[in-house]
């Protein structure tokens, strides 16, 4: 130093020049891991809850490789799916199974950024330069990654900025009703800032809500199948199927929000398409998320809704364990208790009944119809102590129900007449059921229900539906008209 | 106790340079205007639907702030450190410093810690106030926010100690303030030299080669800017996510590394200045 003072100087510069190289390698090798990692769980979530094909994309093949490789997650996916095995789940890829668990992050942050994946890393990156995967499309980074001019270092890091420039003029276009600019900038907004998920959940209210809200459901034969989403769509059905797009994409880039899972579940699966099972599916995967207290009670509703009385039942009286003192938990909560309980004897009932007139014994007949009548009672009970208007309806439900089995057709159209005004979530069911004790009875039917029949047998077909989706509606049509 | 008598030295000049650099007008103009930016960031939310109840207007703040403390910070940064050494060379009070029994080494550290203190109080500043700011929306500390802060001051640092090496060896300030923001500018732009990369050697000349050499050296030994980009993330971002809590340490010491070779490198260059 003393002899030779600026050449150590330079010497000590080049040094720490170097670290910083060698630093800048560990960094650009973390930022190449975390979009790889990004997209292991995109990959998952896709392979977990949406199933959708990546068409000509590689995102499949890439990650069958990465599955091969990660031999480290074989155990950990191995107990997760013992688990999951116990709630009736699927049979997964090792890391779509490790990856339900936000607790298991860590681990397969790990393994993304492992020797042992790093070939398929590579890979990742190579693909992702040439916009071959379609989960690492706007995945932060994942051009930034490889170089070159792209959107992402455009903006000098300020691109979450620009994201919200661009979202005060969907903003502009909604006020203005340019619904079908808006959607395409709403897209651009998430590109540019993939974890705007309030744009996700706001974009997917204005489509499934605002832009549909002065359109009719689409009748039945003026639908088309769209094999894309597997079902009929008219306009406004259309909009809700862009609504779970945009949600989707979503949580394919922010699986760890419960918020777009909330909003997947509740408002657009529940609220608006009336399809409980998807609604359920949802929300179950944004209580296993950190999450606020009102999102297990729109579960525990759909599960009801959905005909899932005993899990829902469970939950109403786990939610009272854990938040003793809320008002939910000393008003709402004993009284959906109450309601699953009274859904559960009528389900009992109904169950008896079928095996009472399938028994070939006279005695055991008796025996399950006695059986069945207790459990009905059991129910008409419930409902007669809830006192309320949903008790009510529930209550002359029953009671129609018995009657229409002692062939007291008209006293038991004139209870289901009055009990579908008490609550609107019976009106369809039991304007069904009116129409089939009509019937049953000989009773002809009115202008408005003849018109009702027409539609119904149309129900669930359009033109363009292949034979084996026909087939399918119309055994399900034929399977729920037994029944009832 | 002699270690202690080495940094009194470097120290009495560090608080100096801090008092002389807060009474600039220029700081105080960036200073102000940034303040009145993350004021003014919830009339930009107003833009906004009112009737849709959302958090977006939390984001559009958020996102608004920490890119005018980014900017102005780095507005800052730059003017101060280009200014430290060539003002006192200006106004020849450096020649009445370097009299006394001061080491030139001793001088520069001074002069150095100096502007990072100017710095990070400015960027305190700005952070308070954007903190209880956001506190005051949400009724949540947003305790992400500092580890925001905390990357932008190790991105500044970068920036500093590089325009403060050009600045010893200017005379003037507008050298290393234009070379400042070079710094800056090609710092976030240090990802396209590996775009140079992948495009060289498609003529077959050995020119073409050579630049492609060139460009993966450089890109290689350049500091890259958009790393800190993770300072727009964390703001908006979940809380526990690994890839974040591993980057931030790595930033960290990255920052660390470049300042201290910026530093050692203004040390080279003011060896032989003649003052």
């Amino acid at each position: 130093m003393r002899r030779f003072p600026r050449l150590t100087l330079a010497l000590v510069f080049a040094l720490l020049m170097a670290l910083g190289a060698v630093q800048g390698r560990r960094v650009r090798h973390l930022r190449e891991s975390e979009a790889f990692y990004r997209w292991l769980q995109a990959a998952a979530v896709n392979e977990r809850l949406f199933q959708e094909e990546a068409g000509e994309n590689r995102d499949a093949e890439l990650f069958a490789q990465c599955n091969a490789v990660a031999g480290e997650l074989q155990e950990l996916a191995r107990e997760a799916a013992a688990r999951g095995a116990a709630e009736g789940g699927e049979d997964l890829s090792a890391i779509a199974e490790v990856s339900g668990s936000h607790e298991n992050d860590r681990r397969l942050w790990d393994i993304a950024r492992s020797a042992e994946l790093a070939a398929p890393r590579a890979e990742f990156l190579k693909l992702a330069k040439e916009n071959k995967l379609r989960f690492a499309r706007d995945i932060a980074y994942a051009e930034a990654q490889q170089g070159g001019v792209s959107v992402f270092n455009l903006f000098f890091g300020f691109r979450k900025v620009a994201a919200n420039f661009v979202w005060i003029q969907v903003d502009r276009f909604w006020h203005q009703g340019n619904m079908y600019r808006m959607v395409a900038l709403m897209k651009t907004c998430v590109s540019l800032d993939p974890q705007f998920v309030e744009a996700y959940l706001v974009g997917a209210w204005h489509l499934s809500y605002n832009a549909t809200a002065k359109m009719l459901d689409t009748p039945w034969p003026q639908r088309e199948w769209d094999a894309r989403y597997g079902a009929c769509v008219g306009e406004k059905e259309r909009y809700y199927h862009l609504a779970i797009d945009f949600l989707k994409d979503g949580i394919r880039k922010n699986p760890r929000n419960y918020k777009l899972f909330f909003d997947l579940g509740f408002a657009v699966y529940n609220q608006k398409m009336k399809d409980y099972a998807n609604a359920v599916k949802y929300l179950s995967e944004a209580i296993r998320l950190p999450h606020e207290r009102w999102v297990p009670r729109q579960l525990f509703i759909s599960q009801e809704l959905n005909g899932e009385y005993e899990k829902a039942l469970a939950g109403w009286e786990d939610y009272i364990k854990n938040f003793p003192d809320s008002q939910t938990a000393l008003e709402v909560a004993p009284r959906r208790i109450q309601r699953n309980k009274a859904r559960i004897a009528e389900k009992a009932a109904e169950a008896l009944m079928a095996q009472a007139a399938q028994a070939a014994d006279p005695v055991e007949a008796e025996r399950l119809k006695a059986d069945a009548l207790a459990k009905r009672q059991e129910a008409l009970t419930i409902w007669t102590n809830l006192g309320d208007k949903d008790g009510d309806a529930f209550r002359l439900r029953l009671e129609a129900i018995t009657l229409r089995e002692q062939k007291r057709y008209l006293e038991a159209v004139a209870l289901l007449d009055k009990a579908r005004w008490e609550l609107a979530e019976l009106w369809d069911e039991l304007s069904d059921m009116i129409m089939d004790i009509k019937k049953e009875a000989g009773i002809p039917l009115s202008v408005s229900e003849t018109k009702a029949e027409l539609r119904r047998s149309e129900a669930g077909i359009c033109p363009g539906m292949p034979e084996a989706e026909r087939q399918k509606v119309l055994e399900g049509n034929q399977a729920r008209r037994a029944a009832s | 106790m002699k270690f202690a008598e080495i940094l009194r030295g470097p120290w009495t000049i560090a608080v100096y340079t801090y008092r002389e650099g807060i009474r600039k007008k220029t700081l105080l103009g960036f200073l102000i205007l940034s303040l009145l930016v993350i004021f003014g960031s919830r009339f930009i939310s107003s833009f906004l639907d009112p009737s849709a109840e959302t958090d977006i207007d939390v984001k559009l703040i958020k996102d608004i702030c920490v890119s005018a403390i980014s900017i102005f910070g780095m507005l800052i940064t730059v003017f101060i450190s280009a200014s430290v050494v060539p003002g006192e060379v200006e106004n020849k009070v450096i020649y009445t410093i370097l009299s006394k029994p001061l080491r030139r080494w001793q001088y520069l550290l001074g002069k150095f810690l100096g502007a990072q203190l100017i710095i990070i109080v400015n960027l305190l500043l700005m952070g308070a106030l954007f903190f209880f700011a956001l506190y005051y929306y949400q009724h949540v500390w947003p305790t992400l926010l500092l580890w925001s802060i905390l990357l932008t001051y190790f991105e500044f640092l970068i920036v500093s100690a590089f325009t403060f090496a050009v600045s010893c060896v200017s005379t003037s300030t507008v050298v290393p303030t234009i070379a400042g923001l070079f710094i800056y500018i090609t710092g976030n732009l240090t990802e396209y030299l590996k775009d140079v990369q992948n495009r060289a050697g498609q003529t077959g000349q050995w020119l073409d080669a050579l630049a492609g050499d060139i460009a993966k050296w450089l890109y290689e030994i350049l500091p890259n800017l958009q790393n800190f980009s993770l300072k727009m993330q964390i703001v908006n971002g979940m809380p526990n996510d690994p890839p974040r809590d591993l980057q931030i340490p790595n930033l960290i010491i990255y920052g660390l590394e470049y300042g201290l070779a910026g530093f050692i490198l203004s040390w080279l260059l003011f060896w032989r200045k003649e003052v």
